[in-house]
């Protein structure tokens, strides 16, 4: 049985959708079969073969606090965290709010205000609307939760790894209670994009049944999950158990799934022996099912294969039917509905079948009862959601009445990092980057970008059949990855490939790709969105080529965060590895620059007038990009391979203080916080710190924050150097954060002599000066993401 | 427009929406081979892609046309 202190509990569930804006409204539809799919009422089906979608209806979204700073996906997620939190009966308090972590997926974040920027004369106020970045702190900001706050983007299934990630850190101990779900509005982008593919079903979805297209919904579906021993402490409610998640990578399509089921079977049966249940305990499952021939066909085949012969009482319905796909809550929304199942012991059912269809579905169903129709009473002990995505990513959770058999490593092995990539705006590879940083090479100017070409792709073996379909975004993580798969000396094959994983950190993802297919379907109408560029739109679409051409199919999560979500992502691969999911783990920060991100920055007034160094007291910065990729290994594995560490991972920390997001003034304190459970972390004394790489970027408000809090944290006069990268790369945002380890790790290693140029505190002034790095022990990476929320990781000398 | 100028015009908009890179696009190069790969994805921009320039509907129509840029610059030439 599972250990009361390993074990995660539900305990408030939250939901708005097409056929209710509540659960309980939403459950009563359900049961009934009500369909929410109708005409679209908000976008132009102007010349589009399909005119259907799964709409919320709710006159009340606007009526939440700061509502005028919000998308419709944040307002979507606003009230179902509510409704979650009123139905946990549990209101955040100031004590504990540093333990109480926000946990968000969506696919395809503020569009809708992507839209309205283009349409409506570019007005600044959009900006900050537009990434997905902006959900989990707003919830965070409303409700005031301070703990880990982040958001995952893996699309369609965001919202079933964010539960999962939530669990992982309620285990290890992070944070006691996460608001974790997910939320994607409809709008034109998803319309178009899946329209272009010829994905969307003319006449509304049809699971399991005529499986030719999805069609679209909307809402949001939040879960209080938190400490079983929390929660009995303040004596909750309690729903259900999360036993255990299985997340993997398919290794084979942008948009389709693999075929022979692999990838997902993969996930199904991880998410299984994580849960210590066998397979004939699982009563009921919500699939994955978008209607899609592609999807159905491959589900049918893993279902059967892994349940056939060994469940005799299995009932699998796609409420999607229903709600439509939405997306990035998809996961979240069937993670409400798989928990109302068991707690009700009522399978909801997949609609739309005659009785001609009924007769056909026998044939492929077998065994399993795919529920036609209508709903059925059946007792149920335990059940799964299953959630699979573009990038090929695919995710399986356990839900129970039970305590499981969920295992958690109590003594984790140490994590070493044991290769680089770097793609930056002073160019690509490590060595280019030691020699630039030691010459003391700065940005020529105020908006600098990387580039990768023929001579990089070559490099690393990448054909033009595969790259010439990467936007920049992912050909800069592309070339990143590969180069640190190269470094590491990781051959990926058949036996491994299953034990390494990829985390993508980034803070506007693909923005600019999204911007550009947006404007294009401003100009020539919702019917002639790009084919090409749409699987690009999608924030893990960079993961999942490097999934595709590594052959990597472990782990795969999408963080974005602003721009320490190139560190967060080093933190949630540690705790992937830590956990022993996978013995090696990617873990990247990847951003893009151009024209139009240089315009977005700009109206925000992020670049500054002209070129300048760190703490030099200008308003903006020099805005650059790139990709970092480090590659993270656990000790045996590193001791298996014989391969050479440039350091240790020896901890980190999160924290964050709830601010408006797009704003930092105020949060400062997360940042002391996230330094002193980052040393906690890794067992170290605050004095065993010898230096500190920084965020340090030239604009006197984000320098100014950051020293104030290493003040507060070291003393007034602290006398740590500090480093940054930024004066060499600009900022980078999630490429300079993962940059930022990255150089701690190569001053702590031999294999290179970096400069010891760093910044010292000398009266109220940070003066630059040449200090010895040889002597290093131990050294504190930071960064920041607007919005308030900060990550401190420690590198030791191996 | 003679067939020199529909071949430029074709290549111009592989390179443009389908990412091809211009040094290796010959008229010849079978862009469905290893060297540019293209799958169903990119025929469906390809054949929005040549209506949109061209007003040349090639929905539905068979494998051989699209073999190279020389066989689609003659499909568009034989039927502008």
């Amino acid at each position: 049985m599972t250990d009361n202190k390993n074990r995660c509990v539900i305990t408030g569930l939250g939901m708005i959708c097409a056929i209710g804006n509540n659960v309980d409204e939403t459950w009563s539809n359900a049961l009934k079969g009500v369909s929410g799919i109708k005409n679209t009422q908000t976008v132009d089906t102007e010349g589009c073969y399909a005119t259907l979608a799964a709409e919320v209806h709710d006159d009340t979204l606007d009526e939440c606090p700061h509502s005028d700073e919000m998308d419709r996906v944040s307002k979507l997620c606003v009230k179902a965290a509510k409704e979650a939190l009123d139905d946990a009966g549990y209101s955040i308090n100031e004590n504990e709010s540093g333990r109480v972590s926000v946990i968000m997926g969506s696919c395809v974040g503020g569009v809708a205000s992507i839209e309205k920027y283009y349409r409506s004369g570019e007005p600044e106020e959009d900006i900050t609307k537009m990434p997905i970045s902006a959900i989990a702190n707003q919830v965070a900001y409303v409700y005031g939760a301070n703990g880990i706050v982040t958001n995952i983007a893996n699309a369609c299934a965001a919202g079933t790894i964010s539960i999962a990630y939530a669990c992982d850190l309620i285990r290890s101990g992070k944070c006691d209670v996460a608001i974790a779900g997910g939320a994607d509005a409809f709008a034109s982008v998803p319309y178009a994009g899946f329209l272009s593919l010829h994905a969307l079903a003319e006449n509304g979805c049809s699971p399991f049944n005529h499986c030719d297209g999805i069609t679209l919904g909307e809402g949001s579906g939040v879960l209080i999950v938190e400490s079983y021993e929390h929660a009995k402490a303040r004596n909750a409610k309690i729903y259900c158990e999360v036993l255990g998640s299985g997340i993997s990578s398919d290794a084979h399509h942008i948009t389709a799934p693999r075929e022979d089921g692999e990838g997902q079977m993969n996930a199904i049966r991880q998410a299984l022996d994580k849960s210590g249940v066998p397979e004939d305990e699982i009563g009921y499952i919500n699939a994955h099912g978008t209607g899609t021939a592609k999807n159905d066909n491959a589900e049918f085949l893993s279902l059967h294969t892994i349940f056939d012969d060994k469940n005799d009482n299995l009932s699998v319905s796609s409420t999607k039917a229903m709600v439509g796909h939405c997306l990035g809550a998809a996961g979240a929304i069937e993670a409400v509905f798989s928990v109302k199942a068991l707690t009700e012991n009522m399978v909801p059912p997949t609609i739309g079948y005659s009785d001609e269809d009924i007769e056909a579905l026998k044939e492929k169903a077998g065994k399993i009862d795919f529920r036609p129709n209508e709903a059925k009473s059946k007792e149920l002990t335990t059940v799964m959601s299953n959630s699979f995505a573009f990038g090929g990513n695919n995710a399986s959770i356990v839900f129970s009445k039970n305590e499981g058999n969920v295992s958690v490593i109590d003594n984790p092995e140490k994590v070493y990092i044991t290769g680089l990539g770097v793609v930056s705006s002073c160019g690509n590879g490590i060595d280019n980057y030691v020699d630039k940083y030691n010459a003391g090479v700065c940005p020529e100017s105020t908006s600098v970008a990387s580039e990768v070409g023929s001579a990089d792709y070559a490099s690393c073996g990448l054909k033009m059949a595969f790259y010439r379909k990467l936007d920049k975004f992912s050909q800069l993580q592309a070339v990143s990855g590969m180069n640190a798969i190269l470094d590491a000396d990781l051959t990926i094959n058949d036996d491994n490939a299953k034990d390494i994983g990829i985390v993508v950190g980034t803070a506007a993802g693909p923005l600019a790709t999204i911007c550009t297919f947006q404007k294009d379907l401003i100009e020539g109408g919702n019917a002639a969105g790009s084919a090409f560029r749409f699987p690009n739109t999608v924030y893990n679409a960079a993961g999942g080529y490097l999934s595709i051409c590594s052959g990597i199919k472990g782990y795969n999560a999408t963080v974005t965060n602003g721009a320490q979500s190139g560190l967060a992502s080093v933190a949630y691969a540690v705790e992937v590895l830590r956990q022993g999911k996978n013995s090696i783990v990617l873990a990247t920060g990847t951003d893009e620059n151009c024209d139009i991100m240089t315009e977005l920055y700009g109206k925000l007034g992020k670049v500054a007038a002209n070129t300048g160094r760190a703490y030099s007291g200008m308003d903006g910065y020099v805005l650059g990009d790139g990709s970092t990729t480090l590659v993270l290994e656990s000790e045996s594995s590193l001791k298996e391979r014989g391969a050479k560490p440039y350091a240790e991972v020896a901890g980190y920390g999160m924290a964050h203080s709830a601010v408006a997001f797009g704003q930092l003034e105020g949060s400062g304190d997360a940042l002391c916080e996230a330094i002193r459970f980052a040393a906690e972390d890794a067992g170290m004394k605050l004095e065993d710190i010898d230096a500190i790489v920084g965020f340090g970027n030239g604009d006197k408000e984000i320098d100014t924050l950051e020293l104030d809090a290493y003040r507060k944290v070291f003393g007034d006069d602290f006398a740590l150097p500090v480093f940054t990268v930024k004066d060499t790369t600009g900022e980078g945002r999630a490429a300079s954060a993962a940059l930022s380890a990255t150089h701690a790790a190569l001053m702590l290693s031999d294999k290179y002599k970096v400069a010891g140029r760093a910044y010292k505190l000398s009266g109220k002034a940070m003066v630059q000066s040449d200090v010895d790095t040889a002597a290093f022990k131990n050294v504190l990476v930071t960064s920041y993401g607007i919005g308030g929320s900060y990550c401190a990781v420690l590198i030791r000398r191996v | 427009m003679n067939e020199q100028q529909i071949s430029e015009k074709i290549k111009e908009l592989l390179i443009e929406n389908l990412g091809i890179e211009a040094e290796v696009l010959t008229d010849e190069i079978p862009l469905f081979g290893d060297g540019i790969g293209l799958d169903s994805i990119d025929s469906l921009e390809m054949i929005a892609a040549i209506d949109k320039e061209f007003g040349v509907s090639m929905t539905g129509v068979g494998k051989e046309p699209f073999y190279n840029v020389a066989s689609l610059t003659k499909y568009v030439a034989e039927h502008l």
